[in-house]
């Protein structure tokens, strides 16, 4: 009998690669009649032009994996079979078992489009040998920016010239830290429920929250306090944590490995704690971020029946607790979670148990399930030019938030003008 | 049998361009055909919707501000580098061209950014150029204790790239400056030397001006070099940063490309680009024939 072929793309590098075709290689052993073929096609965003390529091709591949901001336009294209109409033929399928903080994220008008996979959101990692140095207490993270800003003074070191030898913070340059310190403070990111009632028309970023974290970011700036990255330079920001430039690095979940194997490297002791907040702001939480899988349309039926197959086994509690383990992404589902915890792998790990924890602790609003467009990543690009102007000088906090809010705007009019 | 045998003379050219013209057309001149379509429409990212907007997008892409800052910062990127480029790779084909011993040495390592490819070449600079960890900032500090954020600050970002792109253009212009000087007559500048003249005049008023041709052509192969090909380069090391200070055309078309998928700005902005290349290859057409005088 022939195999059924399924195309499985998905945009995650490195050692991840291997992890990924290994879980489909044990796919394949428990699916005899299934061919899985795993490609790394790229970063999200070339994995999307690829898409977009097989699409315009005809030749779609069968299961994607797209980033969560893709969700909004994934969805308007019309180009996915939704992941409910699977989950409501298929009665082996129990979605309870799902973490519903993740459901939340992926859910659209009560509508599960796409399976979640890897999921994460960010948290704050500090150099517990470097706060000792510096006289701070290594067992107390801060918790506000207040205490962030006084951590970053006692960590920041200058020589006689002025130029830095260590510094207290950094994170890459990126729109996601911005969004998910709002969803901290409990505050929107687009009006109608953060789009999720409605499509979008207005960014809500000029408000209270917004202005905090912002003006934060430029003091930080300002006084030396942080080194700024390249825009969306992840590695960037990781290797000036890992060679102790910086005292603390706020980054996504899913480097909780990479950051305990490097403190170990660099001989330093590594913490974990949750993102700080204002002192007096409302407390909102975590958005989730990562990424998702998606069942492409125009595919034999034949084919989208075993690329099911392949999507449910990826969000199966074993291979999750395996993704989990080689990743720091937490496990979609709460089976997986109960598992880790019976066996003794939070107490052996408290790093992946504080990047859960903070999960847990998040208030449930339309805040912090994460604002859906179908223009994130050009509001992300706007969001990110206009904090390096600010970096440079050229822009105060307010006219950052602004001056995206305008361009969000603008853009938001003209992609649902494509709807109307 | 004779007239028939013209016919086919005449024929055979056509023939024989077949493949190449299928080649062409299918490849540029019917995706061409396609943008210049799409630059009057706007649709999503799949395809899936398309709406006709006429002039819309030419409308947007010049009114515009900071579509007209790129205009404006790609116009002084490839003046710069085209300037730089041209003058320094034929003063060093001039030092090149000196029979020293080893100079066969110096030339093929000179040669060896060109056999670089332009994300590679970024990615080097990319590392020289680390603030905190970089060879250039290294020695930087130590002369005179300066930390340089270079690919994230004002105006070291165009700095930066600016020196990463004539490293990469040089070597192609000096093998043509080589070839060039090397014809130049040595009974020539013999002559001139009895006549009295100097270094400087022979290098400007005898040399320079005999390579003349190969200058021009330069100039306009690096104008397009500049234009198209440097996309890598500002792609790995500034990402058209800080703030889309170093956004080149070519980079905004791929910006809104694929990372917007924003195909009808994306069209309609290489519709100009394509406009402008074409005024450039007429103008070369042009003089390229008539002014520029070939001993």
């Amino acid at each position: 009998m022939a195999k059924t072929k399924v195309q499985f793309w998905h945009a995650m590098s490195g050692w991840r690669i291997d992890l990924l075709n290994s879980m489909a290689e044990d796919f394949m052993e428990l699916h005899p009649d299934i061919e899985v073929e795993v490609q790394y096609t790229g970063s999200y965003n070339d994995t999307l032009n690829k898409l977009i390529a097989g699409i315009k091709a005809g030749t779609p591949p069968n299961v994607v994996q797209v980033y969560e901001i893709g969700t909004r336009s994934m969805i308007d294209g019309q180009i996915a079979v939704p992941m409910q109409d699977m989950i409501d033929q298929d009665p082996d399928f129990d979605i309870a078992t799902f973490m519903p903080q993740v459901l939340n994220y992926y859910r659209i008008d009560g509508k599960l489009y796409s399976m979640p996979f890897n999921s994460s959101n960010a948290i704050l990692f500090y150099n517990k040998t470097m706060f000792e140095e510096a006289g701070l207490n290594p067992d107390k993270p801060p918790r506000n920016y207040e205490e962030l800003k006084q951590a970053c003074a006692a960590l920041t070191e200058k020589d006689k010239n002025g130029n830095i030898v260590t510094s207290g913070i950094t994170w890459n340059l990126h729109s996601w830290f911005f969004e998910q310190m709002l969803a901290m403070q409990d505050a929107p990111l687009v009006n109608n429920n953060n789009g999720r009632a409605a499509p979008p028309t207005e960014a809500l970023l000029d408000n209270e929250a917004g202005m905090k974290f912002m003006t934060l970011w430029n003091e930080l700036t300002e006084k030396d306090y942080m080194i700024n990255t390249k825009k969306e330079d992840w590695t960037g920001a990781r290797k000036l944590f890992l060679s102790q430039k910086v005292g603390m690095l706020i980054t996504s979940t899913s480097d909780v490995v990479a950051m305990m194997d490097g403190a170990e490297e660099n001989n330093f002791e590594v913490g974990a704690a949750f993102l700080p907040t204002p002192k007096d702001s409302p407390k909102g939480g975590a958005i989730i971020g990562g990424g998702s899988l998606w069942l492409i349309d125009g595919n034999p039926d034949e084919e989208t029946k075993a690329a099911w197959e392949f999507v449910k086994f990826m969000a199966e509690a074993p291979q999750q607790i395996k993704w989990h383990e080689g990743t720091g992404y937490f496990p979609v589902r709460k089976d997986a979670v109960e598992q880790l915890l019976f066996e003794g792998y939070y107490t052996e790990y408290p790093d992946h148990l504080v990047a859960l924890m903070q999960l847990l602790f998040s208030k449930q609003d339309y805040n912090t399930n994460g604002a859906i467009m179908g223009v994130f990543p050009e509001f992300r690009n706007t969001l990110e030019n206009n904090v390096e102007k600010m970096i440079n000088g050229q822009l105060t906090p307010e006219e950052v938030l602004e001056k995206t809010a305008e361009t969000t705007d603008d853009l938001l009019e003209e992609y649902n003008e494509l709807y109307e | 049998m004779k007239g028939k045998g013209i016919n086919f003379r005449k024929i055979l050219p056509f023939l024989l361009l077949i493949p190449t013209l299928f080649v062409i057309i299918t490849f540029i001149y019917i995706p061409a055909a396609d943008s210049f379509e799409m630059s009057f429409n706007r649709e999503n990212k799949f395809g899936t919707r398309t709406i006709f907007v006429g002039t819309e997008n030419y409308g947007k892409i010049f009114t515009d501000p900071e579509y007209l800052s790129i205009f404006g910062f790609t116009a002084v990127y490839v003046g710069l580098t085209v300037f730089i480029t041209v003058f320094l790779s034929f003063f060093l084909a001039l030092l090149l061209n000196k029979n020293v011993p080893g100079s066969y040495v110096y030339r093929a390592l000179i040669f060896i950014p060109y056999a670089v490819s332009p994300a590679i070449a970024g990615t080097l600079w990319t590392f020289m150029l680390d603030p905190v960890a970089g060879h250039v900032n290294y020695i930087i500090t130590a002369l005179f204790g300066q930390q340089i954020a270079w690919l994230t600050t004002e105006p070291y970002a165009f700095i930066a790239l600016l020196a990463a792109t004539v490293w990469k253009m040089l070597p192609f212009d000096i093998v043509f400056y080589i070839a060039g000087l090397q014809s130049v007559p040595d009974d020539l500048l013999e002559s001139a030397t009895l006549d009295g003249a100097g270094a400087f005049t022979k290098i400007w008023k005898i040399k320079f001006p005999l390579v003349s041709p190969i200058t021009f052509y330069l100039v306009i192969m690096n104008i397009i070099a500049a234009m198209f090909r440097s996309f890598a380069t500002i792609d790995v090391m500034t990402g058209g940063g800080p703030g889309g200070y170093t956004t080149t055309m070519m980079y905004k078309v791929y910006l809104d490309a694929f990372s917007y998928q924003k195909m009808g700005i994306a069209s309609a902005e290489s519709v100009v680009m394509f406009i402008m290349m074409a005024i450039v290859t007429v103008i070369y057409f042009i003089y390229g024939q008539k002014n520029v005088y070939y001993r």
